[in-house]
């Protein structure tokens, strides 16, 4: 047991990542702990040794082995995907298995300026020797192109355009100029960048073309399988109830997979045994989402409805998460309602309530 | 017996790896014979092969005389390995021949049922290879799926290419179908039915023919499952009793024009390849090209749709393709790696905009040419047999022809003429097209044009018989529309010809369009010619419970986008929605919708009467429909006019409101005393000024009435006659009083022809 409330990958992970080390045989690219066929495994989960690798991301093994192929040439890996879909998970992991650290990262935010991505200055430093590499702060970017390491770029497109496009000399020419001292730092082998970013929040710093193109971009989608969905937002629920402390009623599992299926006929633009084709709300209704309507719900039934979970605490969550727009929204859902729910005798009270708010 | 140097090579239809090897180890061995798998009895049509002429994609085309919708195709490519050995052995003096079961055999009605030739499949009719298993369909392409590959071309490539000389090659095809082949037992184990056993015997027997007729060696081009049963030594005798008693048929076989979109396995050719284009793209660019050049053809179908793709991107997705196929332990890139590579560089991570530019990409758009000198007469001829059964001689002077639909002959003549006119060949014309549908009657005038067989005949790619052809550009026409209104007539078109396969595509083309769009005027423009749809189909016994359904989910959808659209409408605008919305209710009206979905259509109608941002144009028009439907009562009809026409509402809506309601017929107010009184009211209110301005509107609604009805309106109006339905008849003593006091103020209202005034 550990002090820590949460470990990095390369720790929790150890046992894993030294049996695979000791397994490995093939060809390492320089800078790299693993060969690009054991990150793959240790990502999709396999066997090393004797010892059984857990699968750390469920989904297309394809879209793994392009991103690890990526970090292999020197282009920069750009994971995009609705909120939910474990791209900060996969960049971890990544990072954990291909550099063995995994903690080089820039959260990127709109208060995010180029000094915390280049280097900053120690000012007392600065005023009592002038500009010198001991006045200079390196960043998590700086540190790890002179160790030959992965750096993390979470939630890029939320950090200015203009600061985004400091990256570009750093991944085109592999080096970061330091005109004050009239030097640079050049990437050692290994560096790489990892970014992640949403592709469906609006009000964002989209990427400028010239950044755009010196990524490699992945796109992690939305489950694929209503059981695994169900399976992630049932697990979470679970562990985001416990840790808000709201008691979880018996019917959370029959509530969650009226909730999930509403969400995937929505989001996937068609009933679940396809006869049907439906329009699709603006919002992207992820597994995130899903998870938040079940937990306000949660939260409702707990403080307002004496523990009881049903339609009516869930259903204005789910409103609120599909109804974006409120003119096409609205009409979505309306005919969702009237074509699909209308007709379904176990979702009557979705259909009630939500028919009432609309 | 088999005596002579006989080759097996055992091809992948279709395949180009396999081809290019073939073309070379036809060359090292120089049979003096070439026999391929194919119907024998179309050996003679081979010869066209060599005319230059001749464009690939084609297939050879054999259907029964008596019934031409018994019909087969087997396709070829530029790159199928049969095409090139025939065009390698006309090349070369050596005439090639096919060895399969004759056509004529295949297509006689006793076939076992999984062969039998029946027009059901569509649009690509039986293929040569009636998929029995995808094992023994494609058995390189299922050993290359097992090794993880999806494309058996790449496949191909990394595991059978690697060997250097030809023959090897096909013998490692063999030895790999033998072990697929070997049971338990380890006997070969024979086609899965009686069918495929006879195939195989016809073949033995044919190449033990040619080998004792052969002066040199013989190649023998089959596909590979065959091989292992085409090696094993059979008795001549054994195999002649396989074949003792199949019936057969008269069939007639030509070349037809194919198309590399029908070459495809998505489009229902059991035989067909994933990807024709790309198949052809490994045909015809040298090994050594192949990453580059697809690369370079994926980013121009990028930029022609309008992306970027620049020729540094176009590098590093080359160099991302290397470094996934080393991380799949493959020798060099293939189909797959490719694929991941231009999404994740050159699509910015986006499968979408891949599959936006994959069909095309992959499927190709190429349409093959068949020289003059093929006779193309399946088409003609199926026009000349339907000729005959309905009794319709092509006559060049036009003629009337009345068509009873109840009847069974009347319905095939009208089912007829409709095919030939969606053929392109209006032979006959409806002469009173839309207001026959939905009765048992039709007038048609008839005439021939000699260019009407040329018409037809260009058709030959849709089908051989003036049905499937019919329903085959349906079919690809549908595939084309877009708008819902356009899909519903294609689909009424389809109903008309009786081409249900056409109609059930497009009756899912429709749902499908339906939860596309959410605007709605294409939702009410498409209700009247659903109607008219669900109506005939009634007349025509098809099913129209469906079509009902999707008429109602339409209204439905209509009913919850309309609120939304009749707001912010300028004048144009407003008034082809209020006619989209008269059309619309009428044709709801008529289906007898549920009545669930009566009343949320008419919830809706009178949300936009009541929506105070709804244009008052569309606003009269939806009081109007309630008000004709009885659903909005007359004192509160009475109330509403006051309401909106009342001196506070500013007058150019109010006449608005007053053209949008009597749009549709303005005799209501003859009959309506609570009606009439509160339009008197409003009108009476007008000062002289407004009252001129809106002269006009007044105009066009009071000349929709005839001269009798303005006359009853005029008594009614003036109070000459308490009800005014029999104002018209009855006599009043002092009119000519009346009628000189009111003159002033009626008559500018009424009269619609200036020329009257002052009469």
């Amino acid at each position: 047991m550990t002090e820590q409330l949460r470990q990095p990958a390369e720790k929790a992970y150890a046992a894993e990542l030294d049996a695979l080390r000791a397994a490995d045989t093939g060809q390492k690219p320089q800078g790299w702990s693993l060969s690009p066929r054991s990150v793959v495994t240790y990502v999709m989960g396999g066997k090393a040794g004797g010892i059984a690798i857990s699968p750390k991301y469920v989904g297309d093994k394809r879209l793994i082995e392009t991103a690890v192929a990526t970090l292999a040439t020197d282009r920069a890996l750009l994971l995009l995907g609705v909120p939910g879909t474990a791209k900060s998970w996969v960049s971890e992991h990544l990072a954990a298995a291909i550099s063995g650290d995994s903690t080089a990262v820039i959260q990127c935010t709109a208060g995010t300026d180029e000094n915390q991505v280049r280097y900053g200055w120690n000012y007392a430093q600065l005023l009592a020797k002038g500009p010198s590499r001991e006045a200079l702060v390196p960043t998590p970017l700086f540190r790890s192109m002179e160790a030959g390491r992965l750096c993390r770029l979470e939630e890029l497109t939320r950090m200015g355009s203009d600061v985004q496009d400091t990256l570009i000399t750093v991944l085109s020419e592999k080096m970061m100029p330091i005109p004050e001292l009239n030097s640079a730092v050049y990437a050692v082998r290994g560096f790489n960048i990892i970014a992640t970013a949403n592709n469906r929040d609006k009000g964002v710093n989209d990427l400028s073309a010239a950044l755009k193109r010196r990524f490699n971009v992945v796109v992690l989608p939305l489950p694929s399988d209503i059981e695994e969905e169900i399976g992630i937002v049932t697990r979470r629920v679970g562990e985001m109830a416990e840790s808000l402390d709201l008691p979880a009623p018996k019917n959370v599992a029959e509530e969650v997979r009226r909730v999930v299926a509403i969400f995937r006929e929505l989001r996937g633009g068609e009933t679940a045994d396809g006869k049907l084709a439906l329009k699709t709300p603006s919002g992207s209704l992820s597994t995130a989402e899903a998870i938040a309507v079940m937990v306000g719900g949660l939260s409702q039934a707990a403080f307002f409805n004496n523990g009881k979970l049903d339609a009516e605490c869930l259903a204005p969550n789910i409103l609120g998460a599909v109804v974006k727009d409120p003119v096409q929204d609205k009409a979505v859902l309306g005919e969702y309602l009237e074509t699909v729910l209308k007709k379904r005798p176990d979702y009557s009270g979705y259909y009630r309530t939500l028919t009432d708010m609309l | 017996m088999m005596t002579a140097d006989i080759h097996i090579f055992g091809i992948r239809h279709h395949g180009p790896g396999s081809t290019r090897r073939l073309v070379d180890a036809l060359d090292t061995l120089k049979p003096a014979a070439v026999l391929i798998e194919g119907p024998a009895d179309l050996s003679d049509l081979l010869a066209h092969l060599a005319d230059p002429e001749m464009v690939t994609p084609v297939a050879l085309l054999a259907y029964d005389v008596a019934t031409p919708e018994r019909a087969s195709f087997w396709p070829f490519a530029e790159y199928s390995p049969e095409y090139q050995a025939a065009r390698w052995a006309l090349a070369r003096g050596v005439s090639p021949r096919l060895i399969d079961l004759p056509a004529s055999w295949r297509l006689a009605p006793a076939t076992p049922p999984e062969a039998a030739p029946d027009s059901a499949v569509e649009p690509a009719p039986v293929p040569s290879e009636a998929p029995i298993d995808p094992v023994a369909r494609d058995p390189l392409g299922a050993l290359a799926l097992a090794a993880g590959y999806e494309d058996g071309e790449s496949w191909w490539r990394d595991v059978i290419e690697e060997n250097p000389d030809p023959e090897p090659v096909f013998e490692a095809v063999a030895d790999a179908m033998t072990a697929l082949r070997t049971g338990v037992d380890g006997k070969v184990t024979q086609g899965h039915d009686v069918f495929e056993e006879q195939r195989e015997a016809h073949m033995r027997l044919e190449i033990a023919a040619a080998a004792r007729d052969a002066t040199g060696p013989v190649a023998v081009i089959c596909g590979a499952w065959h091989v292992p049963a085409l090696r094993e030594k059979r008795s001549a005798k054994s195999d002649r009793d396989l074949l003792k008693g199949g019936a057969r048929t008269r069939i007639a076989a030509t070349w037809a024009p194919w198309t590399t979109p029908r070459l495809a396995f998505g489009t229902g050719y059991g035989a067909g390849v994933a990807a024709p284009a790309w198949c052809d793209h490994l045909w015809r660019t040298a090994p050594a090209e192949v990453v580059p050049r697809w690369m370079l053809r994926i980013a121009m179908a990028l930029r022609a749709h309008g992306h970027a793709a620049s020729t540094a991107s176009l590098i590093e997705a080359q160099r991302l393709a290397r470094s996934l196929a080393a991380l799949r332990e493959r020798p060099a890139p293939g189909f797959e790696e490719m694929r991941d590579a231009a999404i994740a560089v050159l699509c910015e991570g986006e499968r979408l905009r891949w599959e936006v530019i994959a069909r095309e990409l992959l499927i190709g758009s190429a349409v093959g040419v068949i020289p003059e000198n093929v006779p193309l007469a399946p088409l003609l001829e199926d026009l000349k047999r339907q000729q005959k059964a309905t009794r319709l001689k092509p006559e060049a002077l036009e003629r009337e022809l009345a068509l009873d639909l109840r009847s069974e002959a009347g319905l095939a003549r009208s089912a007829l003429l409709h095919r030939l006119a969606i053929l392109g060949v209006p032979w006959g014309r409806l002469t009173d097209a839309g207001r026959s549908r939905g009765t048992f009657r039709e007038r048609w005038v008839i005439a021939w044009e000699p260019e009407y067989a040329v018409n037809l005949v260009e058709h030959l790619v849709f089908g051989p018989t003036i049905e499937t052809a019919a329903s085959g550009r349906l079919l690809s026409k549908l595939a084309d529309a877009i708008s819902l209104p356009s899909i519903a007539d294609l689909t009424r078109s389809a109903l008309t010809a009786e081409l249900p396969l056409a109609a059930s595509a497009g009756v899912e083309r429709l749902s499908h369009r339906v939860a596309e769009t959410s605007d709605c005027s294409e939702l009410l423009g498409a209700l009247p010619p659903l109607a008219d749809v669900a109506r005939y189909g009634d007349a025509r016994g098809t099913d129209s419970e469906m079509m009902k359904q999707l008429l109602e989910r339409i209204a439905i959808g209509a009913a919850i986008a309309l609120p939304y659209a009749v707001r912010g409408l300028d004048a144009p605008a407003a008034e082809q929605l209020a006619a989209l919305l008269r059309g619309a209710d009428a044709a709801i009206v008529l289906t007898e919708p549920a009545a669930d979905v009566l009343i949320r259509w008419r919830e809706a109608l009178d949300h936009v009467v009541t929506d105070t941002q709804a244009g008052q144009r569309l606003a009269g028009a939806a009081a109007r429909l309630l008000y004709d439907a009885d659903v909005l009562p007359p004192d509160r009809a009475a109330l509403l006019f006051g309401h909106r026409l009342s001196p506070a509402t500013p007058v150019a809506n109010a006449a608005d409101f007053f053209e949008g309601f009597f749009e549709a017929g303005s005799d209501r107010l003859i009959f309506d005393d609570g009606l009439r009184s509160a339009v008197n009211a409003w009108m009476l209110s007008l000062d002289e000024e407004t009252f001129t301005e809106h002269l006009p509107v007044f105009r066009r609604v009071f000349a929709r009435l005839d001269a009798l009805e303005r006359r009853r309106l005029l008594d009614a109006a003036t109070g000459a006659s308490s009800t005014g339905a029999a104002a018209g008849a009855v006599f009043i003593p002092n009119a000519a009083e009346i009628w000189s006091r009111h003159m002033p103020a009626i008559m500018a209202i009424l009269d619609a022809d200036p020329a009257e005034d002052g009469q």
